[in-house]
């Protein structure tokens, strides 16, 4: 069994990350992550990093699902174009950067964002491969076609482009 | 070897490759420029995407320390568990909203002692300190119990009353305070407000109030209620240039949204605010000052980190008549103004 306290140092920002681009709320992010890790000390789990990113997943799901459901003041965050086309080219708008960013990773298939996200996190092929039930030889290119469709999507949303590829 | 497959060159550059594919790989590279080609453009696809993703990232903050969630790991197992992390957000948030108010500026709270209502002027409540005799009808609190241990339930009871009442002045610092001679010189039954934030409905709580108002200005508002901010109304209007020089830098805030105005605190650790406009009817407030000044527990700092942010050298706290949720989104977008 891994050291929970080593997991916890090395993984807790992976993890929060990992979260964040699935529920969006760095708050919340931080709250399943800390749920992940105290349920990890309830279970024991045998692999402890892998266990975690599961559970995280579930849980964001989760989330997502009640999210959609109380979606209320939120919305009035998401800052009209217009009025952000003012602010200097060298100061873009850091929120408007994520918002493309998000809407980018919105046109992954579920599992070429999963795969994606879990790299980013620091998983290895193998621990991707054991949580997408993916082949192994198989990640590199799913992650090769996440990074592709994620640039490509990203860059068509900059031109104000409706049209993303999809295959 | 046939050219190499995306799949492969993006295993490679991860590091992924088994040793015996990557010794044939590079062996491969060596002589062929279409895949040497292709691996370059797979790298800077590579770069380009993490890049991306970077720069779609929380603020990074501290974990809390692990044993911290050890002992409440069983509580969180319960379903509630995210609803009550919310509720004892919401009290922090009250406690600090009242605390970050009460500070003089030497980063002390004023004492209990000088509440008494005679003896608070208009500007000076935040200068105050403990006077050495204790008024005859009021008991000193002693200090361990000063903002470490705030009683949340006292704060609105009292903060939900001050519109109504005539006295006590600027007694955000007394229902700060969990002092029952604090209680005695403002006899608060429960009050609506208090009663409500006893339901589950804490989330959307947020407390404001000004370090020093001429007359009780603090408030309790609940859930989103359509109330224009009011406090911190007395504090004095400034320009930017004084903001950012009280500061020593540029003031934060949301740049997307407009600023309807700087106003600087009564004290003199530099505390500004600065209000803007997410539309017609509502005005959030972005407290500042230097992080220098307050705040210096690490404890404490953890616990401000759910309605206050770090940013640069300032510590930024925020209120409007919005939801916890959304005065936190806000908060991940405060940034130096433009």
């Amino acid at each position: 069994m891994d050291d929970i306290a080593e997991v916890y140092r090395n993984t807790y920002p992976a993890l929060v990350r990992f979260l964040y681009r699935k529920v969006w709320d760095a708050e919340r992010a931080e709250d399943l992550a800390q749920e992940a890790f105290a349920r990890a000390l309830v279970h024991r789990p045998e692999k402890t990093r892998g266990w975690l990113f599961v559970v995280a997943a579930n849980m964001a799901r989760d989330e997502a699902r009640r999210a959609a459901r109380e979606k209320r003041h939120l919305t009035l965050l998401k800052s009209e174009p217009d009025a952000v086309h003012t602010v200097p080219e060298d100061q873009i708008d850091a929120d408007t950067q994520q918002t493309r960013v998000r809407a980018a990773l919105d046109q992954l298939t579920p599992r070429d964002r999963e795969a994606l996200l879990l790299w980013d996190a620091g998983m290895s092929y193998d621990e991707i491969a054991a949580q997408t039930g993916l082949a192994r030889g198989a990640i590199g290119t799913t992650l090769a076609r996440a990074r592709r469709r994620l640039v490509e999507a990203y860059d068509a949303g900059q031109e104000g482009g409706q049209h993303v590829a999809r295959g | 070897m046939s050219h190499v497959d995306e799949g492969t060159l993006h295993a490679y550059l991860d590091g992924e490759l088994p040793s015996s594919e990557r010794a044939a790989l590079e062996e491969h590279l060596a002589q062929c420029t279409t895949c040497r080609a292709a691996l370059a453009d797979e790298r800077a696809l590579r770069e380009r995407a993490s890049a991306l993703l970077g720069s779609a990232r929380p603020i990074e903050r501290s974990a809390p320390p692990l044993e911290q969630l050890r002992r409440s790991a069983q509580a969180r197992r319960s379903p509630w568990y995210v609803r009550r992390s919310f509720a004892w957000a919401a009290s922090i948030a009250l406690a600090l909203g009242a605390g970050y108010l009460l500070r003089s500026p030497t980063g002390e709270v004023a004492a209990p002692g000088s509440q008494q209502p005679s003896s608070v002027g208009p500007t000076i409540v935040a200068t105050t300190r403990a006077p050495t005799a204790p008024p005859p009808e009021q008991k000193p609190t002693a200090p361990a119990q000063r903002r470490t241990t705030p009683r949340v339930p006292r704060v609105p009871a009292e903060l939900g009353r001050a519109s109504e009442k005539a006295a006590p002045p600027a007694d955000v610092v007394a229902a700060a305070l969990p002092s029952r001679e604090a209680s005695n010189a403002a006899p608060a039954p429960d009050s609506v407000a208090q009663q409500r934030l006893k339901d589950t409905r804490l989330e959307a709580v947020v407390v404001r109030g000004s370090a020093a108002p001429a007359r009780p200005e603090a408030s309790v508002f609940v859930d989103g209620a359509t109330v224009q901010p009011v406090t911190a109304k007395s504090w004095a209007v400034i320009d930017r240039r004084l903001a950012k020089s009280l500061l020593g830098q540029e003031p934060v805030g949301i740049p997307a949204l407009a600023v309807r105005s700087f106003r600087r605190g009564p004290g003199r650790d530099g505390t500004i605010v600065v209000e803007q406009a997410l539309d017609s009817a509502t005005v959030i407030q972005i407290f500042q000052r230097p992080a220098s000044t307050s705040l210096n527990d690490a404890a404490e700092r953890q616990r401000a980190d759910h309605f206050g942010r770090f940013i640069g050298r300032l510590r930024v706290e925020i209120a409007g008549p919005v939801s916890a949720d959304s005065l936190n989104r806000l908060l991940e977008q405060v940034e130096p103004l433009p």
